[in-house]
């Protein structure tokens, strides 16, 4: 009994009812979500979405922030589309180039905010601003198309003889990488420990400055492959690409039950949640809310979600929720709100 | 002062002359520098219609960015005001259509500071009593206001047309030779400055930003003075959204859209600390103004508006490293030497051998005192 309480008061096990609900209501008022047509066109709208938040969450798990990461995904796109059209560089050396730069962003922010000390959020709007305006320079406002067949191909087909996208099928593949290297090695232990507490886990003896530059350097890696991801779905490079998905990235990693002052969240629950995110929007797009409705229930989603977590772990609703309040308490986030203004 | 180390002269000059230690001083200083340059090498800057131009756009990022400087202060963050910025441009552009008369500016002014500080207690209230992280309310509350903004509009435009003359004409307008937002911008450097400095309320903010924990124990109202802080940033954007009506005449859904990072980057660019308790009124309008000339400068030098961008994220990048290094290398000697040279009577206490301290006096203060000293 204690198990299943305890499993039910896990984050992700809310955002999978949630998920369920959405889709029940969804199909219950027709307009029929769950098509294979529907699905398909959904999941590859997110997978740009959802490699952002994936390389994000580490980052926020650590306890900073990175919102370069738009910066990053629009300056590898021009490079490597400039690579591939300019330069003659067959387009899988261009993309791999383009992840090497990618993964130079993110150890850039990362050196500036770790070995600077300074605040996340200032030097990464830096760079954002910075990155984007590179992709600019070197683009100059023209757009590339028409990539090789093998790119786009990866963006935007099936797995041979099924309705499932390769994209997609690669997505899962980072995913379970990324699971593996956040939850089942000691690197991503120390994400945790350090979002927790820094000073506590450089007590502790963990190596604080080279894990946070590392997080940064994932969090470059993976929007160079959102990077990659974009070309081959849209089939087209430009400066200033996916710059609209910076919020609704960090919405996800939040909604996933990352806490914005680290030391919780896990990778699942942010897949979880873009998934939720995804489904939420094109069920609304199916029953004619157009954007505005979806931008406003997305942001709603996130109060409830976020707002009614932290009541909860606040015990603000404890009466209402019998037995032990999981994760921490406001008191630790209090605490860990000191050591990072200490800091 | 006897126990202080000798100080260099250049040490010993920033301490005489405080006003030389602000970080304001040197940026005054470097934005005045950028200017004489750019005047002497480039006849296009030294006309009085760029001038205006160029105040004009710093006044209207400046009166926003003070708003976000006290919410900054406060070490909280806003990421809503470009949404509520958009909202108020719309909904209080056409509202004031409908007020003819000597009333509409009046009316206008407190519609838009009105709607501005209700979207932010919005904020106010998903941080305190949500008890939300800030970044994460407001960027759910950028969400919801941009989603109203598009509801409200209904696709639509609001034209020249509907807006009545007055705002329409403010742009161009010239009161005593200067221009109404820079006149708007310096009243609210004035008042904010004297509300940061002078009233209990700024007072609260600083000390809320510099240690919240502490704040709580000293007994300030930290809830009351969150919400304030985030509706005078509201009211403010808000205040922001009329001028932009003005300024464009047309107002659409995205209106306002990404004026957050240009806000925040002024009040980054002005030295205002995000780790809050740090800062002044006076840093963001100076931020604003330094962002506002480098573009300027590098609109009128033809450099290709695509490395504008570039150059002015690097800004950023380098105001907040320069001001994080400067802060570290200056303040903390002074602070050390002023702290030991304040508590010198109690010297004696703290340069007893560590053991006698532990078992036999135990003052209560000094081993505190000797560690803050330190830090």
């Amino acid at each position: 009994m204690a198990n299943l309480r305890h499993l039910l008061s896990r984050w992700e096990v809310g955002l999978v009812a949630i998920t369920i609900v959405i889709v029940v209501v969804a199909q219950l008022d027709g307009g029929g979500l769950i098509s294979s047509y529907n699905l398909q066109t959904t999941s590859l709208n997110n997978v740009v979405l959802l490699c952002l938040a994936f390389g994000a969450a580490p980052v926020i798990m650590t306890g900073d922030i990175d919102i370069s990461i738009v910066g990053t995904l629009s300056l590898v796109g021009a490079f490597t589309a400039s690579l591939w059209a300019h330069d003659g560089v067959g387009i899988w050396v261009a993309c791999a180039l383009g992840l090497v730069l990618a993964t130079i962003c993110g150890v850039v922010n990362g050196l500036l905010v770790v070995l600077l000390d300074l605040p996340s959020l200032a030097v990464t709007l830096g760079t954002m601003g910075a990155y984007t305006g590179v992709s600019f320079l070197i683009l100059k406002g023209s757009a590339i198309i028409e990539f090789p067949s093998s790119l786009v191909t990866l963006g935007s087909a099936n797995v041979t003889g099924t309705p499932i996208p390769i994209g997609v099928v690669v997505l899962v593949g980072l995913f379970a990488v990324l699971t593996y290297v956040v939850h089942g090695t000691q690197f991503g232990r120390s994400l945790f420990a350090i979002g927790g507490n820094r000073r506590a886990a450089l007590f502790a003896g963990i190596a604080v400055n080279q894990v946070r530059i590392t997080a940064f350097a994932i969090s470059g890696l993976f929007a160079g492959l959102a990077a990659v991801f974009y070309l081959g779905d849209y089939d087209t490079a430009q400066a200033g690409i996916a710059s609209d998905q910076l919020l609704p990235a960090i919405t996800a990693v939040i909604l996933g039950g990352v806490s914005a002052y680290g030391g919780t969240g896990t990778i699942p629950g942010v897949a979880i949640a873009g998934v939720l995110l995804a489904l939420l929007q094109a069920a609304l797009g199916l029953h004619g809310f157009s954007g505005e409705g979806q931008t406003i229930a997305v942001g709603v989603l996130l109060v409830f979600a976020v707002g009614g977590g932290s009541l909860i772990r606040s015990g603000t609703f404890r009466r209402l929720w019998p037995g032990k309040a999981p994760g921490s308490s406001s008191a630790s986030a209090v605490i860990d709100a000191a050591s990072t203004g200490g800091g | 002062m006897s126990g202080t180390p000798p100080a260099s002269s250049a040490r010993r000059a920033l301490q005489n002359y405080p006003l030389l230690r602000r970080s304001e001083t040197g940026l005054f200083a470097l934005i005045l520098l950028i200017a004489i340059v750019a005047a002497c090498s480039l006849s296009d800057f030294r006309t009085a219609t760029n001038a205006n131009e160029a105040f004009n756009n710093a006044a209207q990022i400046a009166i926003v960015a003070i708003g976000e400087t006290v919410v900054i202060l406060g070490r909280q963050i806003d990421l809503s005001v470009g949404a509520t910025l958009g909202l108020s441009a719309f909904l209080v552009g056409s509202a004031v259509g409908h007020i003819s008369g000597p009333l509409g500016p009046v009316a206008g002014v407190l519609m838009a500071l009105g709607l501005g500080a209700l979207l932010g207690l919005g904020n106010g209230l998903l941080v305190n009593r949500v008890r939300m992280p800030a970044i994460i309310a407001t960027l759910a509350t950028l969400s919801i206001y941009s989603g109203l903004q598009v509801i409200v509009t209904n696709g639509s435009q609001l034209y020249v047309s509907q807006v009545p003359a007055w705002l329409a004409n403010l742009r161009a307008d010239s009161w005593l030779g200067i221009g109404p937002f820079i006149w708007i911008a310096f009243i609210c450097l004035v008042a904010t400055s004297f509300i940061m400095r002078m009233t209990r309320f700024g007072r609260d903010i600083y000390a809320l930003g510099s240690n919240p924990e502490a704040a709580t124990y000293l007994g300030i109202r930290t809830g009351l003075r969150t919400f304030q802080a985030f509706a005078f940033c509201g009211a403010l954007a808000g205040l922001g959204g009329l001028e932009y009506t003005s300024q464009y005449g047309n107002v659409d859904a995205t209106a306002g859209s990404g004026f957050e990072l240009t806000v925040i980057a002024a009040a980054v660019i002005g030295g205002v600390s995000l780790f809050g308790g740090s800062g002044t009124a006076l840093s963001a309008v100076l931020g604003a103004l330094l962002l506002t000339e480098i573009e300027n400068v590098l609109a009128l030098m033809r450099i290709s508006i695509f490395a504008e961008q570039t150059l002015e994220g690097s800004a950023i990048v380098l105001a907040v490293a320069v001001y994080a290094v400067a802060s570290r290398r200056l303040r903390r000697p002074l602070r050390r030497e002023q702290l030991l040279a304040q508590f010198e009577h109690l010297a004696p206490l703290i340069e007893r051998p560590p053991v006698e301290v532990a078992t036999a006096t135990r003052p209560s203060n000094g081993p505190a005192l000797g560690s803050s000293a330190d830090g």
